[in-house]
């Protein structure tokens, strides 16, 4: 029943068939180019190019030898690829600090998974996701109860943070597992924080996406990887971008972050209103930046291992709508809310109440999804100030989260064909886009360190209401 | 009109909606390609429950499910709900 695997696919906004000026040219479609990459000397050519562009993003000499090794042996041996992906993870796992914590998380994660395809019909096994959150829920809420002078203290915070770094990963596996082949349980764990890198957020998902995505045959594979290259130069490129634009605003004209601007505003020294709206429009293009050489390069190198996936962030600028925009901006993470909170929600509930469903599963997924991700991933945050106060001080992302949500429900209820014209079709609508998600980033801040009020108090001042 | 030519239809109709004029075969893939969206999964499963009654919360919902429009055809005969 499945569809046939879009090893080729390109991601919507790549394949525009629009002509587009193009720093970097579409080497994948050169025969030759395509032809050289199939040869032996092409294959170093692209283990060799690859090495020298990522080794920019990792400071470790270690794990730099694992990727590099990682990918020459793939590239070598693709018909082995399961294997030295799983291999090269787990190489790259051991030089980790806090190795064994890690490891400990990702036997416990095939042990479950093993479990859920084992007794598919008991508790854990019909409902495993469901269950896996709530029993992380429950053992950070078990860890609180540790004194902090037990000597079991340090232990099992930082086995809650091992596990943080791979919950949705294994969520991902048990979500899968009646798609994984039957002797692939070890095979499982090449997926659970990839060599190529990742975030908390699994990039590209899970292992039965990867084998969707898969090269079939030495064409695809050198088509794959040149895709990967390329898009590994356009993050080097960003990131000299990133630092220009860096030096250039923040060092030269020594304009405030907006951490800084709200700082002061904090201490009732505000900068001026347009000082603050000029860190604050630079704060939300630096986050874009970052965003988006950071997916670049984990998706580069899953490319360059031989899977084809989508890119992280595309074209975010260039979306009309709330909806399109928290699509193209971190498109793993978005996937990771639609599979784990949106889909679940969708089809179970309200389902004579077409508008209340939609509604129901997209706060299901933007706020309360959004919520229990950042909550956990900051897990840190429980230890360092209390249960209580780590609660309290999630008041401003947990109002970020319900606009977001409101937000994005509104967008997808007024769904409506595209307007023509450049300005009326485009422009304007990507420019409301732009402006709500700068403003929103007010409140989109992690570091928790001022209540919601004194956000507030920012956003006023930004736009001329002094309190 | 048969099922196969709804389901084309209607694909059609979505991907015209994101102004994606460009044309596709039975096979292709729409929804892991990055042609449509997770939104527009939303739109396929209700086209699904409401035109042949598809329960997705019995059948279980996987997105390569309603990637093309082979793929939905297949998945609305093995329902059990297909003419």
């Amino acid at each position: 029943m499945s569809a046939p695997a879009p090893a080729l696919a390109l991601n919507a906004a790549e394949s525009s068939p629009s002509p587009r000026l193009r720093l970097i040219p579409v080497i994948e479609t050169y025969p030759k180019v395509v032809a050289f990459a199939q040869t032996p000397a092409g294959k170093v050519a692209i283990a060799g190019a690859f090495s020298l562009g990522y080794g920019c993003f990792l400071p470790q000499p270690a794990d730099w030898l694992v990727v590099t090794l990682s990918i020459a042996l793939i590239t070598a041996f693709p018909k082995l690829r399961w294997k030295l992906v799983a291999f090269g993870t787990l190489a790259l796992t051991v030089v980790q600090p806090g190795a064994p914590y890690l490891l400990a998380a990702v036997m416990l994660g095939l042990l479950l998974f093993w479990c859920a395809r084992r007794w598919p019909h008991s508790g854990f096994g019909s409902r495993p996701v469901a269950t896996l959150l709530s029993g992380f829920s429950l053992l950070i809420l078990g860890c609180c109860l540790i004194p902090r002078n037990s000597a079991n203290y340090f232990p099992a915070w930082a086995a809650i943070g091992a596990l943080s770094r791979y919950i949705w990963f294994i969520g991902y596996a048990l979500m899968d597992r009646t798609k994984s082949p039957r002797d692939g349980v070890a095979l499982e764990a090449g997926s659970f924080q990839p060599f190529w890198g990742s975030t908390t957020t699994p990039f590209p998902k899970g292992a039965a996406y990867l084998r969707r995505i898969e090269a079939q045959d030495a064409e695809q594979l050198a088509i794959t990887q040149l895709k990967g290259i390329k898009l590994l130069a356009w993050a080097l490129v960003l990131m000299l971008f990133q630092r220009a634009w860096m030096f250039g605003f923040h060092t030269y004209l020594h304009l405030p972050f907006a951490s800084e601007a709200l700082a002061m505003s904090v201490r009732r020294t505000p900068y001026p209103w347009y000082v603050c709206w000029v860190s604050q429009v630079l704060s939300f293009f630096e986050f874009l930046l970052q965003l988006s050489i950071f997916g670049h390069q984990f998706i580069a190198g899953c490319r360059v291992a031989g899977f084809n996936a989508l890119r992280n962030t595309c074209r975010p600028l260039s979306s009309t709508t709330i909806i399109d925009f928290f699509n193209r901006f971190y498109f793993y993470f978005k996937e990771l809310l639609v599979e784990f909170f949106f889909y679940p929600t969708f089809l179970r509930y309200f389902k004579r109440y077409r508008r209340l469903r939609v509604v129901a599963a997209t706060f299901a997924a933007a706020t309360f999804g959004n919520m229990f991700f950042h909550f956990t991933r900051d897990y840190w945050m429980i230890p360092e100030y209390g249960l209580a106060n780590a609660l309290a001080n999630f008041q401003v992302y947990a109002f970020y989260c319900v606009v977001l949500g409101a937000a994005l429900s509104i967008s997808q209820l007024r769904r409506r064909a595209p307007r023509s014209g450049f300005i009326r079709g485009r422009l304007l609508p990507a420019t409301w886009v732009v402006l709500f998600y700068c403003l929103l980033d007010v409140f989109g801040s992690t570091a928790r360190n001022y209540p919601l009020t004194e956000h507030f108090r920012f956003f006023g001042h930004l736009l001329g209401i002094n309190v | 009109m048969d099922q196969k030519s709804t389901i084309r239809q209607f694909m059609q109709r979505l991907l015209a909606q994101k102004g994606d004029q460009r044309p596709f075969g039975d096979s292709d893939s729409l929804l892991l390609s990055g042609r449509l969206q997770s939104v527009d999964a939303v739109e396929v499963v209700l086209f699904l429950e409401e035109q042949w009654g598809v329960d997705f919360a019995e059948i279980g919902f996987d997105e390569t499910q309603i990637d093309s429009v082979d793929a939905i055809d297949a998945l609305v005969e093995n329902a059990g709900v297909g003419k």
